[in-house]
C-alpha cells in the first residue's frame, strides 16, 4: 500500500502575468487531447438575492457566440473537428470542455479565446436562452432525487449560496429573461483571467500547450472583482423536511451532516471520504443489512462531495417498502451515531484505502476521463498535486481519525433529515 | 465461440462477454427472463459465493462486474487494475458457468426489475418513458414489443425456474463473443474460453428476429401523468442497419438533423436555439441506450431491427402540439431538399473523426468490435471510413428519400393533460406560439404555416392510457 501513486502522470504548471493558470498532462493515448476550461465561479458565486441558478444559466450564454465566431460557425467549426464537446456548472465550478483530434488544438483554442474575451449576444437571445433553461428544469423535475437535494439544501442551509442548488430556485429560473444586464455584469467579474484555470490533457508536449495559451489567452485582460461569499453559521439543532410526491416512487430518505471545507491534508476530511465507502457503501455492513438481507432498501449511498467552503456529508437511500422508511431513516442515524464509539479494525480500514485508490486508478482510462476526474480538483486547487496530497492522507489517516472525525461532524444538532414520499391517494 | 483480444502494457485489464440472449428471446409470457437471467449472473452469488462475499471481494479492488440486457444481447464486463487480473477472470468465469441461482438473490433482483419499470420508467424519467412508449407502439406483438427488463405482471409471477430455463437455453457456447483488451488479455481470454467450453454447445434461439410489423397506420399514445413538461418520441420503422447500402447516407443525414447531445443539428436549432421550446431535440436511425444519461452510446445493445427516432424533450405541456409539428416539419424539409453541400460535408467529417474518439477507451473499443462482430460491419471508425469518403449529398437526399419519408408515423407523448392534447391533434387546432422576445420575420411566417399543420391520425389509432397501466 505505501508506495502508491494514485495519479500516475507527469504534469507541468504554466502561470501567465495576467493570472491565467494552464495544467499541461501529457497523456498515453495516441492522436487525442482534452482540453478542460475551468472557471472559478459555480453556483457558490450567486450570492445577491434573486440570482440562484445564474451561473448555469450564462453557461448557457457562452454558447451564443461572439461577432467573429457567431454561434452557427461555433457548431460547425466543432462538427468539422468531430470534437466531443459539453460544458456543465457546479457549486464551485464551470467547465467547458471539448475532447478531439490533437491537430485541431490550435483551432480550437482559439476559438474557445475567443468566447472568453469577446462573448456577445442580444437581448432576444439572453430571453430565448433563459427559456431552454426552464425546459432543461422540466426535464429534471420528473426525477424525485432532484427535488430531494433541491429541498435538502434549502432546509441545510441558511445564508451561504449552497442553499440552493445550480439549477436554481424555480422562481428565480422564471424571472431570469428579464436579467440581461446582470449577465454582462456576472461575465465582467468572473469570465477572467485569473479566476480560470484551463487543462490541456492528452497527446500534447507541455511546451507546445503553453505556446498555444500563450498565443490565443495572453492577452486577456485581468479583472479586479472579489467575491465574499456569506459564511454560514453553525447549525444549532437538528433539522427536518419532508416532501409529497405527485406520482408514483419509492421513498427516499437523506440524512446530512454538515462537513468541512475541502482540505487535501485534514485528515478529518480525508476521514469523511472513508467513511463515506466504509459505511454506506456497496462494500459496507448497512449495505448487506438493508439491501441484501432485509431488502427494505435497493439503493444505499453516501457522499462527501469536496467543496471550496463547507459543505455537506449526505446518506441516501431509496426504500423499497414505504412502511420500513422510519427503519432505514433510523439504521442510517444509528450507523452515523456508532461510529464515533466503535472505530474500525485496521484491517478494514486499508480495505477502504485500497478501494479508493483502485477506484479512482480504473477511472483513468482515456484522456477525457483524466481531464474529468481533475477538473474538479483544479477547481478546488488549481493543481494536480492535491489528488497525490489527498490520497497520501488517505493513507495516514488511522481507525482513531475516523472515530474523531465522527465525533467531530456527526453530531445530532448538525444534522438535516429530509425524506421523500409518495402523497396518499 | 469466438475471441478477440489486444494484450498492451496497459495497467488496466479490460474484459466483455457477450451472449446473444437477450428480451427478444423471452418466452410469452416469461417476459424479463433475459433481464432476470443476465441480472442474477452479475449482481447474484455463484455457487462456491454469496453475493455478499462477491461485494466483499470486489470491495478492495475497487471494480465491479456490470451486466447491459438489450434486446438480442447480453453483455458482461469489467475493468480492472493488472494486479487483479486473474482474480477478477476466475470470478467472471465463475458467475457466468457455475451461477449460484439462490431464492433470496432472486427475490431482490425480481423486485429490483418490477421497480425499474414501477418507479423509474412510470415514475421519475418522462424522457425514457415516452421513448419506451414508442417502441411499444411500433413493436406490439413483437418480440421486441416489451421493455428489456420484461413486464410488470410477468415479472410479479416469474419464478427462479423460469429464468434458470432461460439460462440453459439461451447462454450456449456456440455464439458468444469473448473480448479481453490491455494488461495480462491473453491469458484472460485463455481462461475464460476453457470455462466457458463448458456451457450447452448450442442454443436455443438462432438469432433470427421477425422485421418490425408493418405501420398501417399512424398511431399515438398519450400517456397521462402529472408532470411540468411533456416528453415526445416519435418515429417509424426503418429497414436500414449497419451493413444496408444506404447506412452511411442516412448516417450523415441524421447527424445533421439531429446528432446526439451536439447544437449543431436542425432540430435542435430550430427548436431549442431560436425558439427556446426545450433543452434539446435529436434524431437516431440506430437505438441509442438511455441518452438522457449519456454523451456517448454505450456499445452493446446491438440490434437487427431499428427504427428512426425523433426525441423531443420536454416541451411547456401547452407547447407539446406545436412541438410535433415542428419537428415533422424539419423531417419533411430534409425530405425535400436533402443536406446544403456544407451541411453535408460539415456531418460527415464530424462522423469520420468522431467515431474515433468513441473507440478510444479500451473497454469501449472492444464493445464496439463486438458490434462489428454483429453486425458483419468491423469496427465502426473502420466502417465509416470505408463508406463516407465515397459518399456524396445526392446520395444523402436519395436515401432520405426512400427511408424517412413515410405516410405513417407513431408518436408518444407523456406527461399531463393528455386527452385535450389528443383532441388538439384530431381537430387540428392551430397551436400558435406567444415568444417573450422579438423574433425575426422569417421564423414567424415559418411558424404561420407550421402552426396549422395537419397531423393525420385517426380516432381509433389513438389513446390515452394512465401512467400506471405502461409496461403491465
Amino acid at each position: 500500500m505505501a508506495e502508491r501513486n494514485a495519479f500516475p502522470f507527469d504534469y507541468e504548471l504554466f502561470d501567465f502575468s495576467n493570472g491565467l493558470r494552464l495544467v499541461a498532462v501529457p497523456l498515453p493515448w495516441r492522436g487525442t487531447a482534452s482540453v478542460y476550461i475551468v472557471v472559478h465561479a459555480g453556483s457558490r458565486n450567486e450570492v445577491e438575492p434573486g440570482r440562484s441558478g445564474f451561473a448555469h444559466f450564462f453557461e448557457h450564454m457562452m454558447f451564443r457566440g461572439t461577432r467573429a465566431f457567431p454561434p452557427e460557425r461555433y457548431e460547425r467549426e466543432l462538427q468539422r473537428m468531430g470534437a466531443s464537446s459539453n460544458a456543465y456548472t457546479d457549486d464551485d465550478r464551470t467547465v467547458y470542455h471539448t475532447t478531439l483530434a490533437v491537430e485541431e488544438l490550435d483551432a480550437l483554442l482559439a476559438m474557445e479565446a475567443d468566447r472568453f474575451q469577446h462573448l456577445e449576444y442580444s437581448e432576444e437571445d439572453f430571453r430565448t436562452e433563459a427559456l431552454a433553461v426552464l425546459g432543461e428544469y422540466w426535464k429534471d423535475s420528473a426525477e424525485p432525487l432532484n427535488r430531494l437535494h433541491e429541498v435538502l439544501r434549502d432546509t441545510a442551509f441558511d445564508v451561504h449560496p449552497y442553499k440552493h442548488t445550480t439549477m436554481g430556485f424555480l422562481r428565480d429560473i422564471e424571472r431570469m429573461p428579464g436579467m440581461h444586464g446582470y449577465s454582462l455584469a456576472f461575465f465582467d467579474r468572473f469570465y477572467r483571467p485569473e479566476n480560470t484555470t484551463i487543462l490541456i490533457a492528452g497527446d500534447v508536449a507541455p511546451a507546445q500547450a503553453r505556446a498555444l495559451a500563450e498565443r490565443h489567452w495572453g492577452g486577456w485582460r485581468r479583472g479586479s472583482y472579489r467575491l465574499e461569499a456569506p459564511e454560514e453559521p453553525p447549525q444549532q439543532a437538528p433539522r427536518e423536511a419532508r416532501i409529497e410526491w405527485e406520482t408514483h416512487t419509492l421513498p427516499y430518505v437523506a440524512v446530512a451532516q454538515r462537513a468541512p471545507a475541502y482540505d487535501d491534508s485534514d485528515p478529518d476530511c480525508a476521514a469523511l471520504d472513508l467513511i463515506s465507502a466504509l459505511c454506506f457503501s456497496a462494500g459496507s455492513d448497512l449495505y448487506r443489512r438493508l439491501v441484501i438481507e432485509e431488502q427494505w432498501a435497493d439503493e444505499l449511498w453516501a457522499n462527501q462531495v469536496d467543496h471550496l467552503d463547507p459543505y455537506l456529508f449526505t446518506v441516501v437511500a431509496r426504500v423499497k417498502q414505504p412502511e420500513r422508511l422510519a427503519d432505514v431513516r433510523r439504521a442510517i442515524e444509528d450507523e452515523l451515531d456508532r461510529l464515533a464509539g466503535s472505530p474500525p479494525p485496521q484491517e478494514r480500514l486499508e480495505q477502504v484505502q485500497s478501494h479508493l485508490f483502485y477506484r479512482f486508478v480504473l477511472s483513468l482510462n482515456r484522456s477525457d476521463s483524466v481531464a474529468a476526474q481533475l477538473a474538479p480538483f483544479l477547481a478546488l486547487r488549481r493543481t494536480p498535486e492535491t489528488v497525490r496530497r489527498l490520497f497520501e492522507t488517505y493513507q495516514r489517516v488511522t481507525p482513531q481519525n475516523l472515530a474523531a472525525a465522527a465525533a467531530a461532524w456527526f453530531r445530532r444538532e448538525g444534522r438535516t433529515v429530509v425524506t421523500l414520499e409518495e402523497r396518499p391517494q | 465461440m469466438k475471441l478477440l483480444v489486444h494484450q498492451d502494457s496497459s495497467p488496466l485489464l479490460s474484459v466483455r462477454v457477450a451472449f446473444p440472449a437477450g428480451s427478444a428471446m423471452d418466452p410469452p409470457g416469461s417476459e424479463g427472463a433475459a433481464w432476470l437471467a443476465g441480472q442474477m449472473l452479475a449482481h447474484g452469488g455463484t455457487r462456491r459465493r454469496s453475493y455478499k462475499q462477491i461485494l466483499d471481494f470486489l470491495f478492495p479492488r475497487g471494480a465491479s462486474v456490470d451486466v447491459s440486457v438489450d434486446k438480442e444481447m447480453t453483455c458482461f464486463h469489467f475493468e480492472c487494475h493488472a494486479a487483479h487480473a486473474a482474480e477478477m477472470t476466475e470470478l467472471l468465469a465463475e458467475m457466468l458457468c457455475d451461477p449460484g441461482w439462490r431464492e433470496e438473490d432472486f427475490r431482490r433482483l425480481r423486485e429490483d426489475a418490477v421497480h425499474s419499470l414501477e418507479a423509474d420508467l412510470r415514475g421519475e424519467n418522462d424522457e425514457e418513458l415516452g421513448r419506451e412508449a414508442l417502441y411499444g407502439l411500433l413493436f406490439e406483438g413483437h418480440p421486441y414489443g416489451h421493455p428489456c427488463q420484461g413486464r410488470v405482471s410477468s415479472l410479479r409471477r416469474m419464478e427462479l425456474s423460469a429464468v434458470r430455463e432461460f439460462y440453459t437455453a439461451e447462454y450456449g457456447r456456440n455464439r458468444v463473443i469473448v473480448a479481453c483488451g490491455g494488461a495480462q488479455a491473453e491469458g484472460a481470454a485463455a481462461r475464460l474460453r476453457e470455462r466457458l467450453s463448458t456451457l450447452p454447445a448450442r442454443t436455443r434461439s438462432d438469432g433470427s428476429v421477425p422485421a418490425a410489423p408493418a405501420l398501417r397506420r399512424s398511431r399515438m399514445v398519450f400517456v397521462e401523468k402529472p408532470s411540468q413538461g411533456t416528453a415526445l418520441s416519435l418515429g417509424f420503422p426503418i429497414e436500414v442497419s449497419r451493413g444496408h447500402e444506404d447506412y452511411p447516407a442516412l448516417l450523415v443525414a441524421v447527424s445533421a438533423l439531429g446528432q446526439h447531445r451536439m447544437s449543431s443539428g436542425r432540430l435542435f436549432q430550430s427548436l431549442r436555439q431560436h425558439r427556446g421550446l426545450n433543452y434539446g431535440d435529436y434524431a437516431y436511425i440506430e437505438y441509442f441506450p438511455a441518452p438522457m444519461f449519456t454523451l456517448e452510446p454505450e456499445p452493446n445493445h446491438a440490434r437487427q431491427r431499428q427504427i428512426f427516432e425523433l426525441w423531443v424533450r420536454p416541451v411547456a405541456p401547452e407547447h407539446a402540439h406545436f412541438a410535433l409539428r415542428l419537428a415533422l416539419y424539419e423531417l419533411e424539409k430534409l425530405a425535400a431538399t436533402g443536406l446544403e453541400d456544407e451541411e453535408f460535408e460539415a456531418a460527415r467529417s464530424f462522423l469520420l473523426r468522431h467515431q474515433i474518439l468513441l473507440e478510444e477507451a479500451r473497454s469501449a473499443q472492444l464493445g464496439h468490435e463486438i458490434d462489428g462482430l454483429f453486425y458483419g460491419t468491423g469496427l465502426q471508425s473502420q466502417y465509416l471510413r470505408q463508406t463516407l469518403p465515397e459518399l456524396t449529398p445526392s446520395d444523402v437526399k436519395r436515401s432520405v428519400a426512400r427511408h424517412l419519408q413515410p405516410d405513417e408515423i407513431a408518436v408518444a407523448f407523456a406527461g399531463p393533460g393528455m386527452e385535450a392534447l389528443r383532441q388538439a391533434i384530431l381537430d387540428n387546432a392551430p397551436s400558435r406560439i406567444q415568444y417573450s422576445s422579438a423574433k425575426p420575420d422569417w421564423l414567424l411566417r415559418e411558424d404561420e404555416i407550421v402552426s396549422v399543420r395537419s397531423v393525420p391520425v385517426e380516432e381509433q389509432e389513438t389513446r390515452v392510457v394512465p401512467v400506471e397501466e405502461m409496461f403491465e
